[in-house]
């Protein structure tokens, strides 16, 4: 799924300066990039206009070819094609982790499904993909454990179970290895680059993390101020000639 | 002076500050006071209300309050207080019951949070509002002529005021939860019903049942009121016996009143305040509130 920013501009309060100004970028289908930014640079944002939660006051968003903030129906479709991990506690506390993780499935359910999840059980229909993932990931010893009582860092891999259960097409991870130890932050990013043929969005203000993704597009202010490539040396070559300013390496 | 003026003001602009607040004139504000002074001696003036009134009705005081003493300790009026405190506490939970059946989907339909499409949620909020803008003792006139004198009008007055506040009050907690994990779901394309299932109740539940307790207390004193009108438990009995002037009668049922108003509003405070802190409970166990299966 491809994401097409055309001169994007975005003010979350009309009294402060934009969040993003002037975006203008593409991620192609199947391209994996790493937004790279400080804190405050617009990266999180990005994602969430991606997402059609946040609408521009100028420019235009498509995705997929779709408009998410055409008919709702166009956005429930990027939805339900994307994939989200993100660096705050997204998850619901009071619900253990397997319902966390269902949750997220619900269009596709019928009254028996939603009857298996409230008997805290998983549906048939996802059991055999949330059996898989939930090994891979290391998370099936405490699927059925209250969220509040896992660690940050067991979070997290509950988080990315939920955004890898729905196939998706575009994946998009906000900071999702901020919490992680080193090992673990190397396996999720490892797990996010495996999604078969999805289009992935990694934010990060690590210039380490940045520079394993072949593509690195730096934000600052909210202005794109870089747009390269990482060669195999790990250098970084920007599309404009300039080299990622502002972020900790 | 003025370059200096206009300098700042020029900052402001750039900083997109907004201007700062204009301090209402002294003035103003005086007779502001002045008003609202003269409005609430007027409305005194008008309603009788003084010390003379009190003193030219203290005759009618001391032969109620001597009529009251001793209070009647008959058996059978006891037997008869005992019955009517029960049926007031039938009227209060049965009341809680139809209200929260009707307030609760008001309630989920009304919340900003669950994105009910607009005719859905004004058309709840209207129901709502008549609901609790009509008083239960209107109600119950109207019921007492409906279905008879008896327990069921009190039910049927109380559930509906009962259901227009919850679903005022309840929406209001339901949009208080927070946004994050709600916006999370959103983002997965999850549907509304999902959204308000998963995302928004089970982080709403405590100070929603925290709510309809504290409703049990208010349905207890309203079944109080209403029964005057004839709609059953212990006021319909404390109406006639204040009709038929039975004084000491009344005392025994009015400490009967202040009994059971004092002991369920104590027993409500207890539960409430165990529920508020099951809400942060960290020990995996749940509340009534939810299914344990989605918990463990």
């Amino acid at each position: 799924m491809d994401i097409r920013l055309t001169e994007v501009t975005v003010a979350l309060d009309p009294h402060r300066p934009p969040v993003l100004v002037g975006v203008d970028l593409g991620v192609g289908e199947g391209e994996q990039v790493a937004l790279l930014g400080p804190s405050g640079a617009g990266k999180s944002t990005l994602l969430r206009v991606v997402l059609g939660a946040v609408p521009p006051i100028a420019g235009q968003v498509r995705v997929g070819g779709l408009d998410p903030y055409g008919r709702s129906a166009d956005a429930t479709r990027i939805r339900r094609a994307t994939g989200i991990v993100r660096q705050r506690d997204d998850l619901v506390r009071g619900l253990s982790a397997r319902t966390n993780i269902l949750m997220g499935q619900s269009h596709h359910w019928r009254l028996t499904d939603w009857l298996v999840v409230l008997r805290g059980r998983t549906p048939h229909r996802h059991a055999a993909q949330l059996g898989a993932l939930a090994r891979k990931h290391e998370v099936e010893d405490f699927l059925d454990v209250p969220i509040e009582q896992l660690s940050g860092g067991q979070r997290q891999r509950v988080a990315l179970v939920r955004a890898l259960l729905s196939n998706p097409r575009l994946l998009l991870a906000d900071e999702s290895t901020s919490g992680l130890d080193p090992r673990r932050a190397a396996e999720a990013l490892a797990d996010l680059r495996r999604a078969d043929g999805a289009t992935l969005v990694v934010t990060t203000h690590d210039l380490a993390v940045a520079r394993q993704f072949p593509r690195i597009i730096a934000l600052r202010d909210g202005h794109v101020v870089f747009d390269g490539t990482t060669l195999a040396d790990g250098t970084v070559h920007d599309i404009y000639g300039r080299q990622p300013v502002g972020v900790r390496s | 002076m003025t370059a200096t003026t206009g300098v700042a003001t020029q900052q402001r602009r750039q900083r997109s500050d907004p201007p700062p607040r204009r301090r209402r004139p002294r003035p103003s504000r005086w007779l502001l006071a002045v008003a609202v002074a003269a409005v609430v001696v007027w409305s005194l003036l008008q309603t009788d209300v003084g010390v003379s009134s009190l003193v030219l009705g203290r005759a009618g005081a001391a032969r109620l309050l001597s009529g009251m003493f001793p209070p009647d300790l008959d058996n059978e009026l006891l037997a008869r207080v005992a019955a009517a405190v029960i049926e007031t506490l039938q009227i209060s939970v049965a009341a809680l019951f139809l209200g929260a059946v009707l307030g609760l989907p008001l309630a989920v339909l009304m919340a900003a949070n669950v994105q009910m499409p607009r005719w859905l949620s004004g058309g709840a909020r209207a129901v709502a509002t008549v609901l609790r803008a009509v008083p239960e003792l209107l109600w119950a006139l109207l019921f007492v002529a409906t279905v008879g004198l008896g327990p069921a009008a009190g039910v049927y007055a109380i559930s509906l005021h009962a259901a227009g506040l919850l679903a005022k009050l309840c929406s209001e907690q339901l949009e208080a939860v927070d946004p994050a994990p709600v916006e999370a779901m959103r983002l997965t394309g999850a549907t509304r019903t999902a959204t308000a299932v998963f995302g928004i109740f089970p982080q709403a539940r405590a100070n929603v049942a925290s709510q309809l307790l504290y409703q049990w207390e208010c349905n207890i004193r309203s079944s109080v009121v209403i029964g005057f009108v004839g709609a059953g438990g212990i006021g319909q009995a404390l109406g006639i016996a204040m009709n038929l002037f039975r004084y000491q009668q009344m005392a025994t049922l009015l400490v009967a009143v202040v009994v059971l108003v004092v002991g369920v509003d104590r027993l409500s405070r207890a539960v409430r305040g165990r529920l508020g802190a099951a809400a942060p409970r960290r020990d995996g166990r749940c509340s009534m509130w939810f299914p344990q299966s989605l918990r463990r």
